[in-house]
């Protein structure tokens, strides 16, 4: 408001000038000479005129504008800043996610391989077992047929001395001591077994 | 009536500086103000209107984009040339600028600005090396700012007949600068105008207008009012750049710890 007083005071003061003589003689012979002609009146109204459109242009336009234009600035920065963040948040996430995404393919690669490890001590467990069984089995049927073939043998023998001995009694005819028979051509199988 | 009064102190302005018929003082002064007050009114209609689309996301009107070109363009201006504290002079700077400007658009439409009175011009430039001047002293000190009107120092046998010398012709070169201000913008746009109406007799023969040969003119006097808002507001910046940049370097200077060299 001050500056504006100012302002006005000065172009009154101009007109005051313009309309008064005392000045006149000045004007007329310094600006004359020279070839212009300067009105004080209107010198000292010009000046007063800027003083009061300065405050009046600054406060009622060029602030507001530049406020909008700080403002949009701020706002700039502030959407760049939240850019940026979210930037730097999105390229953590996603050393994160790599980190991450590398430490499950490490895992699954450790399982798989401990997986595999784990398939192939089963299997030659498995293979082991197997074989072990197989051999049991093996043995088993090896005893059971010796033990079959001895007991073929021995029914054999009984069946061939159980002959012999029916053989002998029809031929004979005569009562024979059975047991003592028996004994007999046991040991007489006996050396035959032996000589075979 | 009063419509046609006014437009009388209008012609009356116009005519004064030509000299063609005297018009009385006191009515070249109200043509003055009446002018001064379109232009007045003029800036602040753009300046309104650009003032409505202001906001802080994106400004669509016209006007408010024209408004902020011109800002980045002072903007630029003043910190290109002043430096980085040169911001502070931006609303000074604008304000010549559309005051000048808008006078040199007037002076195309109604062949009367307050541009092509002289009185008005060394107004501005009183204004502008004056708030020089106060810059000056503000950042250097009364002392400071004046004594680098003495030049340099000298031996103390040179500085007796030399310092003054330089002291007064570094007086008469800022007292200069007042009328380089004004004289070149009144001698464009005043001439300009002069220059149309000269050339326009020539596509006149006494009795009818046949070919208005000054009006083609008209691009290169469009240039001429921004060539002139510009070198008006490009000279102020150089005179406040002269005038602070020594304090400024003396805050550097002092930033980094060391001590400002005498000037």
């Amino acid at each position: 408001m001050a500056f504006i007083a100012v302002g006005a005071i000065l172009v009154a003061i101009g007109a005051f000038i313009v309309n008064s003589k005392s000045l006149k003689s000045v004007e007329d012979g310094v600006m004359n000479a020279v070839g212009l002609h300067i009105d004080f009146g209107k010198l000292i109204a010009t000046i007063g005129m800027f003083t009061a459109l300065f405050k009046i242009v600054e406060y009622f336009f060029l602030n507001p504008l530049f406020d909008a234009i700080d403002g949009r600035t701020k706002e700039l920065e502030h959407t760049f800043g939240e850019a940026e963040s979210l930037r730097t948040e999105m390229t953590q996430l996603k050393t994160d996610y790599e980190k991450r995404l590398t430490e499950t393919e490490a895992n699954a690669r450790e399982q798989i391989q401990a997986q595999i490890k784990e398939a192939q001590d089963l299997k030659k467990e498995l293979m082991a077992d197997a074989q072990r069984k197989a051999e049991e089995y093996k043995q088993q049927a090896i005893a059971e047929i010796e033990s079959e073939k001895r007991k073929a043998l021995t029914d054999l023998r009984v069946h061939v001395t159980n002959l012999s001995l029916q053989a002998t009694e029809k031929l004979l005819t005569e009562n024979v001591d059975n047991d003592r028979n028996r004994r007999i051509i046991d040991d007489f199988l006996a050396t035959v077994e032996v000589k075979n | 009536m009063n419509l046609i009064t006014g437009f009388q102190f209008l012609l009356a302005a116009g005519d004064a500086e030509g000299g063609h018929h005297e018009a009385s003082p006191m009515a070249q002064f109200y043509g003055l103000m009446v002018l001064i007050a379109i232009v007045a009114l003029v800036t602040f209609l753009f300046l309104g209107s650009a003032k409505k689309g202001l906001n802080t996301k994106f400004f669509s009107k016209t006007t408010t984009k024209l408004l902020e070109q011109l800002y980045v363009f002072i903007e630029g201006l003043a910190i290109g040339i002043i430096g980085p504290h040169g911001k502070k002079y931006i609303p000074m700077m604008m304000t010549f600028w559309l005051v000048i400007f808008v006078s040199n658009l007037v002076a195309l439409l109604i062949h009367a600005s307050p541009t092509s009175d002289i009185a008005f011009n060394l107004g501005m430039a009183l204004i502008a090396v004056g708030y020089v001047q106060y810059e000056g002293m503000r950042s250097n000190g009364v002392v400071g700012h004046f004594s680098h009107f003495a030049g340099p120092k000298l031996p103390i046998a040179m500085a007796v007949f030399i310092t003054p010398m330089i002291f007064l012709i570094e007086i008469v070169s800022e007292t200069m600068k007042n009328v380089s201000l004004s004289l070149r913008l009144y001698g464009n746009i005043f001439g300009g105008g002069e220059a149309v109406v000269a050339m326009n007799k020539l596509g006149y023969n006494g009795d009818t207008f046949l070919l208005p040969v000054g009006d083609f003119l008209f691009p290169i006097k469009l240039l001429t009012c921004v060539v002139q808002a510009l070198i008006f507001c490009l000279l102020f910046a150089v005179y406040l750049s002269l005038v602070t940049h020594h304090h400024e370097e003396g805050h550097d200077h002092e930033s980094h710890g060391e001590a400002a060299p005498a000037h």
